[in-house]
């Protein structure tokens, strides 16, 4: 009986031990796993909710928004709880079993932020809804919230994000070098987007093909203010509420489009599934999309198959240069 | 059965007779009107593509209005089935849960064989289909209630707590969309190519229409069917056994028609009384109306987009229940 008691003895004192060393914030190097190394002592930065103050290196990080995971892990920042269903398998998180698990967005597990006590808690994205509990949860923490603002253009968003998280991790170079690939490959596609070449977005999920407004629509909406393309589709007062709408073959058809742009859904939830047709294949295939342009010249670019659970800088530079290759291919 | 508030009455004028008349007639042909405003409805202009465009007509247009054809008959049916065998005018497969089985036996088959074909799956649906209508069926034959209004109450929660299953389920392994994308039904996805399983409700229809005596005599209660020579537990069988093939094959590839199998056997039965083989045409036709009509709505209100025609259908039943509900408390 000695063992066990012992031990328990000793994961008490372990954990008196690190509590007091996150109250007092020290600083000081310890046993526990630190985070990225780099940043040290009290940083600054500004967020959505104003100027924010982080004593880094923090103890204990949450990472919640999907954006962040990719910039993240290729920083080797250790994280102590994350929602690891919402993750794809692309990020290496997710099968890191140190890490407490949230859940998802859904039905997430907010005890559990609590539980291990974080210093720093990254919001955004699915979680944002969530801010204000978890705040309540987790009063000592500090929440960064740099979820892209409504209004403001979504490529500065984008690299503001990265450029704040490189200033909290002392990874500003690594930020800028995201930032300058985010930026060339937003200029491939600018100099090489066809005239006159319509355009339609879609996302694809369960067999199903759906209408992604341009401007509006998840993901890809935002490449039409980008690039101004011409929607090969445009609805009067198309709106929020026509995000993602059910269309038939037959107004695809209609509208004519020169090139689709796919987000494949079940592409990042659901490939593993037998039976999961890629959003290509379920366009390329229909007999109703024959004759339609974008069909018959192959100009069906689709996003990577991540994105829908992995929406941050990398993604979209990603998609920028493939989206570039397919509009040079064609020229 | 066990519930006096209703009756079945059973028209004293023969059948035969009924079955040929004109106003029949009058309505096959406004039924086949309405299936040509379907088959031009669309966003695709049939012929202002030139050269090699895509048949559309055969593509689209065609498989849809079939689908609508055998869909809408095959759920107006049901509910025309299962109202006679309960004895209970609020019976149908959205009010009893039946649909909801469906959808948990087609996600318990994505599940657990996620490699299932579609026929699989709609195997699935249509065994989770009969357990529960037979449930249902048990829970009514054992339980007396006084009032009738109660049986629809019942089978809502049912349905909704299977309901809920499902969507533990699908949140679990990720499935909720594609959950809300079956059970949203739409006719948008029916191409040809996609739809041709639905030809199996032919074969329901078919039955139904060959055991229809047999049906009402099972409707005027197990006493009575008894009396005149009938296997009460085998129509029993037969008639759940239809109802959980036709709601499995059009949830698993049409989805939820909420409300279709009450309003219409309803309506008939308000003009013409109880008599399943004379009724039968009329709720065939009207079934097939209706769903053709709400169809057309669902595709042009926000045209080039959709909304789900269970959406129109939800709203429409809504209203006729409550009609009911108000109806059945003034003359009940």
């Amino acid at each position: 009986m000695r063992t066990p008691r012992l031990r328990l003895l000793g994961l008490v004192s372990a954990i008196a031990a690190s509590l007091t060393l996150a109250a007092c914030s020290t600083g000081a190097a310890d046993t526990d796993a630190t985070s990225a190394a780099g940043a040290e002592g009290t940083i600054t930065v500004e967020d959505n909710n104003g100027t924010q103050t982080v004593e880094m290196p923090a103890q204990s990080i949450v990472a919640l928004d999907n954006r962040t995971f990719e910039t993240l892990q290729s920083w080797g920042v250790e994280l102590a709880a994350a929602p690891l269903d919402l993750m794809p398998e692309t990020i290496d998180y997710k099968s890191d079993e140190s890490i407490v698990n949230i859940g998802n967005h859904r039905e997430p597990n907010l005890e559990a932020i609590a539980a291990v006590e974080p210093d720093l808690v990254i919001m955004g994205q699915r979680f944002t809804d969530y801010e204000d509990e978890i705040a309540e949860l987790v009063p000592d923490a500090t929440i960064i919230n740099l979820e892209p603002r409504e209004g403001e253009d979504f490529a500065e968003e984008l690299k503001r994000q990265t450029t704040v998280l490189g200033e909290l991790f002392g990874k500003q170079d690594e930020a800028s070098a995201l930032n300058d690939e985010f930026d060339a490959a937003y200029d491939r596609v600018a100099e090489a987007t066809p005239a006159d070449a319509t355009v339609m977005a879609v996302n694809t999920s369960g067999g199903q093909i759906g209408y992604l407004a341009p401007h509006v629509g998840r993901t890809l909406g935002v490449v039409f203010d980008w690039f101004n393309f011409t929607p090969a589709l445009v609805v009067e007062g198309a709106s929020d509420d026509h995000e993602g709408d059910e269309v038939s073959v037959e107004a695809i058809a209609e509208s004519n489009p020169d090139w689709i742009l796919v987000m494949d859904r079940d592409a990042a939830v659901a490939a593993d599934e037998e039976g999961y047709q890629p959003g290509a294949d379920l366009i390329a295939a229909s007999e109703a999309l024959q004759q339609v342009p974008a069909v018959q010249n192959d100009q069906i670019v689709v996003m990577p198959a991540d994105t829908y659970t992995n929406e941050g800088i990398q993604t979209y530079t990603e998609y920028l240069n493939q989206l570039a290759d397919a509009f040079d291919a064609a020229a | 059965m066990t519930n006096p508030s209703s009756t079945s009455t059973v028209a004293a004028a023969p059948a035969r007779r009924d079955r040929l008349d004109w106003k029949l007639c009058l309505a096959t042909l406004a039924v086949i009107a309405l299936l040509g405003v379907s088959l031009f409805t669309g966003v695709y202009t049939l012929d202002g593509h030139g050269e090699g465009s895509p048949d559309m007509f055969w593509i689209t247009r065609v498989p849809r209005t079939l689908a609508l054809v055998l869909a809408g008959a095959a759920m107006a049916i049901c509910g025309l089935v299962m109202q006679l065998l309960t004895q209970n005018r609020f019976v149908e497969p959205t009010t009893t849960g039946t649909t909801e089985w469906a959808g948990l036996g087609l996600l318990a088959v994505m599940i657990f064989f996620p490699t299932a074909s579609l026929l699989g799956r709609m195997v699935g649906a249509i065994i989770a289909a009969f357990i529960g209508t037979t449930i249902f069926f048990a829970f009514l034959r054992r339980v007396s209630l006084r009032s009738s209004l109660i049986v629809p109450i019942v089978g809502i929660m049912l349905g909704a707590v299977v309901s809920s299953i499902s969507t533990f389920f699908a949140l679990q392994t990720n499935m909720l969309q594609q959950l809300g994308i079956w059970f949203a039904g739409s006719f948008a996805p029916i191409l040809r190519g996609q739809y041709e399983v639905l030809w199996i409700v032919a074969i329901v229809l078919v039955a139904v229409f060959v055991l229809a005596d047999r049906l009402t005599v099972a409707g005027l209660g197990e006493e009575i069917a008894t009396n005149v020579g009938l296997n009460y537990n085998r129509m029993m069988l037969i008639g759940t056994s239809l109802v959980a093939v036709a709601t499995g094959v059009v949830t698993v590839v049409v989805g939820n028609l909420p409300f279709l199998g009450l309003i219409v056997p309803n309506i008939v039965s308000m003009f013409r009384g109880d008599n399943l083989r004379s009724n039968l045409p009329w709720v065939f036709l009207l079934g097939i109306a209706t769903v053709t009509l709400c169809d057309i709505v669902s595709r042009t209100i926000i045209m080039p987009f959709e909304v789900p025609v269970s959406l129109i259908l939800g709203v429409l039943g809504s209203i006729a229940f409550v009609l009911l509900l108000l109806r059945k408390r003034r003359y009940g």
